[in-house]
């Protein structure tokens, strides 16, 4: 699961050490790069694998954060990805196989079968599937998430009311009950079966990364003497832990390294290197450290570890390839169109809030310069987003949509027509009634870079006549920023600028549902809530039904202007030549053991 | 003596319950919460408020103040939200990092500072001193993350000669070779802290020395024929020493503190980084204990610099 923010603990620091860092080498800034970047997810090293270096060698990878790991490898109770890549080599006890579009597939550690009729999910494990100590995993391990995840003391920050689908779970969540009531075991709860049984059926459940099935596994039979709101810190999670995946864990330095050797109990591909070790480095020095070839590559991670800067830096680093895919994460411009009712627990729309004028939504994101800001700024990795939905969804991504690309003279007719006017010799809008207006944008404190743009589209917006402040009169800090929209009716934000990373399947009904307390914008309309809803009814159980319905909804989105894309990004990463087999795309579901080395030193 | 320091060991008290209620109210006044930072598509709003509930988190300020001081007493400082580990245990191992550290750091800039210091002043005036204050001025000058930067990039990243990240290698077998690499590992930083953190104890033992020089007691002593290399030892530096003893007690118990830049890029995990992150992510059960910890350390800190004193200096001593 992919977390939406990294807070950056140290910004002060590591804006400063920036400044300095880029002091030292001798890039100017004022070049830059403009064609998008498109890489392949492989590379394909024509050097043959020297077979002692990958048996007796270690692969060195680093771990790109600002701050120490929390070193909890359940990824039931990991609050954030970097717990996820520090332990990656390890498999988290992932159950299935999926292909490019992120759909599970047989051949996994698991199975599974939907009925959609007895609405039924059959998991069914393989025969030789084990722990890294060397017991079988069960079919009670498949629960027992659902345990970790559901215990009413429990600290887990993964659960949500979608797991209510499953039967029993609610009234467990509850501590009504003391087991889940819908999983079953047709062969006991040491045998390979598990049957979720739930209350509707939907189909992103075919999909990793769904909310409704869980897909990883827990060592009952490792943790079951320890409570579980305890869990998180104890021994078997922190520095005992077990694994399923191709590699087991040899040691961890708390917050700062593991090390790895291949687990001779994994059922699948057998891992190939001797030795695994990731290293935390921070954002500043990971340029430095790859130039001095320190490390072979970076954790792969869903939103990607390296920016636009480090782009520019390593992207004619010798000796190294680059690979890379589009990330999980968007950022987007969202207006505030009304409140969140707390009786009712929906989102309701207020027409008499000051950005309900459709034409004046729309003016402001056609004044915008996205497509030149990317340009200057993006070095190739960061697009203007013309959708809400990132082009990782290679299926459902809407390619064509337009978006909003500048286009003043529109802008200004767009006001115009609305009603927004100079009046009485002003240089800014006032409103149709004759009202002044002034719009406040919401923006959090972030690099000199994206500081820089946020000026840009302040000046943008005062080029059509309107008035556009920061709220506060500056960026906010991250948490002030989430507790004004987190508040059930805010009037200090007109228009913000937030981002997004999404899981592996991308249902909006989280972000844009009439429920959803995320739709922080509150933008609700009949025609949205239907395609939302359509993305799971049983139409969509139809693949190219779900599509179409993707694509509608990233029509009708832009169509509203209610929420509108800003940037995506691309997740690369370089990777030195001596390895082999690196291939981080989705549909690759044994990256760690199809590694090699072809020398025994970097390259 | 021992009952001022009971005195004072006394007035502490009521000293540290203010401060720890300041700490925990303005800790709760911050904006956000301990889940703030979770929120992601998949995160439920009503599993986030479920867990502010079951860690009293909604209850009235004094209640949770109540149940924390409670639980102080039982010496639990509560569970960290980030960490999800106990906060006494996640303070350990953060402490013993930046305890290796500060000390290898302030017993190095003692070993430099202090000789140089006396140098300057026995050679007052000429070239010697010109260069040692010249120096001092110059690594005062210049911010110390300057320094980590341009240092961990020549002797970390071109050179090689040192580890750039972290306290231990990941491979470090337990025994000698992780205690060797421990020391590795803080040796670029410690040198780099000590050599460019003279500037105090060289300024002020200078000029102390050069003032001393000039004493009635040393020009008795010269003329009584003892010999310069005595004078200087017993009668001088002694004296001189005074002012830095004052600061003696803050550098001791300062040892904890940690120190953010270092930390932030060596990626060395310690109390700074800590300090920093458990601010920006909410975890209030951590910011609270470390200020408090801060709080008497530094209380302690003074405690501790009179003692000494009136240890060095016997005018001070208070009946």
């Amino acid at each position: 699961m992919v977390k939406t923010k990294t807070k950056l603990a140290t910004i002060a620091v590591t804006f400063l050490a920036a400044i300095t860092l880029a002091g030292c080498s001798n890039n100017s800034s004022s070049e830059s790069s403009s064609a998008a970047v498109k890489l392949q997810t492989a590379y394909k090293n024509p050097d043959k694998t020297d077979k002692s270096a990958t048996k007796n060698g270690t692969l060195k990878l680093a771990l790109v954060n600002n701050a120490p790991f929390q070193g909890i490898t359940d990824p039931a109770l990991a609050p954030n990805e970097s717990d996820s890549q520090a332990f990656a080599p390890g498999g988290s006890g992932n159950l299935f196989n999926v292909d490019k579009n992120y759909k599970i597939v047989d051949g996994g550690m698991a199975n599974q079968k939907l009925d959609r009729k007895a609405k039924t999910a059959t998991i069914t494990l393989r025969s030789n599937a084990k722990w890294s100590n060397g017991s079988p995993v069960t079919a009670k391990d498949i629960e027992y998430a659902y345990e970790v995840l559901g215990n009413k003391n429990s600290t887990s920050q993964q659960y949500s009311s979608d797991f209510e689908n499953l039967e029993g779970m609610a009234e467990y969540h509850a501590g009504k009950a003391d087991t889940i009531s819908g999983i079953t075991y047709p062969d006991g709860e040491n045998g390979k079966v598990a049957v979720l049984h739930f209350k509707k059926m939907a189909p992103s459940m075919k999909f990793a990364g769904n909310s409704y099935i869980w897909q990883y596994v827990e060592p009952y039979e490792y943790i079951k003497d320890v409570p579980i709101a305890k869990l998180a810190a104890s021994e078997q999670i922190r520095k005992n832990p077990i694994f399923t995946g191709p590699y087991k864990l040899d040691k961890v330095v708390e917050g700062e390294s593991t090390s790895w050797s291949p687990n001779k109990y994994y059922y699948g591909k057998k891992a190939q290197i001797g030795h695994i070790t990731i290293n935390v480095v921070s954002m500043n020095n990971i340029d430095k450290a790859l130039q001095s070839k320190k490390y072979d590559s970076v954790v792969p991670s869903g939103a990607g570890s390296l920016g636009g800067t480090d782009y520019k830096n390593l992207k004619s680093l010798k000796d190294y390839t680059k690979v890379g895919q589009p990330a999980f994460t968007y950022s987007y411009f969202a207006f505030n169109l009304g409140h969140f009712d707390t009786k009712t627990g929906k989102n309701v729309m207020d027409s008499n809030k000051k950005m309900a004028n459709k034409n004046l939504r729309q003016a402001m994101m056609y004044a915008l310069n996205i497509d030149q800001v990317t340009k200057k700024f993006g070095n190739g990795v960061k697009q203007r987003a013309n959708t809400l939905l990132p082009p990782i969804f290679s299926k459902y991504y809407d390619k064509s949509a337009k978006g909003y690309t500048l286009n003043i003279k529109k802008a200004n007719k767009l006001l115009d027509e609305a009603g927004y006017k100079k009046r009485n010799g002003s240089k800014w809008r006032s409103d149709p009634k004759g009202k002044p207006l002034t719009i406040y944008f919401g923006a959090m404190t972030s690099s000199a870079t994206t500081e820089a743009t946020y000026q840009d589209y302040l000046q943008q917006w005062h080029k059509i006549g309107l008035n556009v402040k920061f709220t506060n009169g500056k960026p906010m800090e991250m948490n002030s920023f989430y507790d004004t929209l987190q508040k059930p009716s805010q009037d200090k934000m007109d228009i913000w600028l937030g981002a997004w990373s999404t899981s592996s399947e991308p249902t909006e009904t989280q972000l844009y549902g009439d429920t959803a307390p995320f739709n922080y914008g509150h933008f609700v309309t009949k025609k949205n809530s239907e395609l939302i809803s359509a993305m799971n009814n049983s139409a969509s159980w139809n693949d190219k039904t779900r599509t179409k319905v993707f694509k509608e909804w990233q029509n009708y989105m832009n169509s509203q202007a209610g929420v509108v894309g800003e940037e995506f990004s691309y997740n690369w990463q370089p990777v030195n030549n001596r390895v082999k087999g690196f291939d981080f795309g989705p549909a690759n579901n044994e990256f760690y053991s199809d590694l090699t080395l072809t020398s025994s030193k970097l390259k | 003596m021992w009952k001022t320091i009971l005195r004072r060991i006394l007035i502490m008290i009521p000293e540290v319950i203010i401060l720890s209620i300041l700490v925990f109210l303005l800790a709760k006044a911050m904006p956000g919460d301990p889940f703030t930072g979770s929120i992601n598509p998949k995160a439920d709003p009503a599993q986030l408020h479920h867990l502010m509930k079951i860690n009293g988190l909604y209850d009235p300020w004094y209640q949770q103040y109540w149940n924390w001081v409670v639980h102080l007493f039982h010496g639990n400082l509560g569970n960290s939200y980030q960490y999800q580990e106990p906060v006494t245990r996640l303070i350990g191992s953060r402490a013993v990092n930046t305890l290796w550290l500060a000390l290898f750091t302030t017993v190095l800039t003692y070993c430099f500072a202090l000789p140089m210091g006396m140098y300057a002043a026995k050679h007052e005036g000429k070239l010697p001193d010109s260069i040692i204050r010249v120096y001092t001025y110059v690594t005062f000058c210049i911010p110390f993350f300057v320094i980590l930067v341009i240092g961990v990039w020549i002797f970390g990243y071109v050179l090689g000669w040192f580890p750039t990240t972290g306290s231990i290698s990941s491979t470090a077998n337990p025994g000698l070779p992780s205690i060797g690499s421990r020391f590795y590992h803080i040796l670029l930083p410690g040198v780099l802290g000590a050599l460019f953190g003279t500037v105090n104890v060289v300024q002020y033992l200078r000029s102390e020395v050069i003032d001393a020089k000039r004493s009635d007691y040393v020009r008795t002593a010269r003329s009584k024929g003892v010999p310069e290399k005595d004078i200087y030892r017993h009668h001088i530096f002694r004296n001189s020493l005074l002012p830095i003893a004052a600061f003696a007690g803050y550098s001791i118990t300062g040892l904890l503190n940690g120190s953010l830049f270092t930390e932030t890029v060596f990626s060395y995990p310690g109390m700074g980084l800590l300090f920093i992150n458990s601010i920006s992510y909410r975890d209030y059960t951590v910011i609270t204990a470390l200020v408090l910890i801060y709080g008497i350390l530094n209380l302690l800190g003074t405690l501790l610099s009179d003692i000494i004193l009136s240890i060095v200096d016997p005018r001070i001593r208070i009946q």
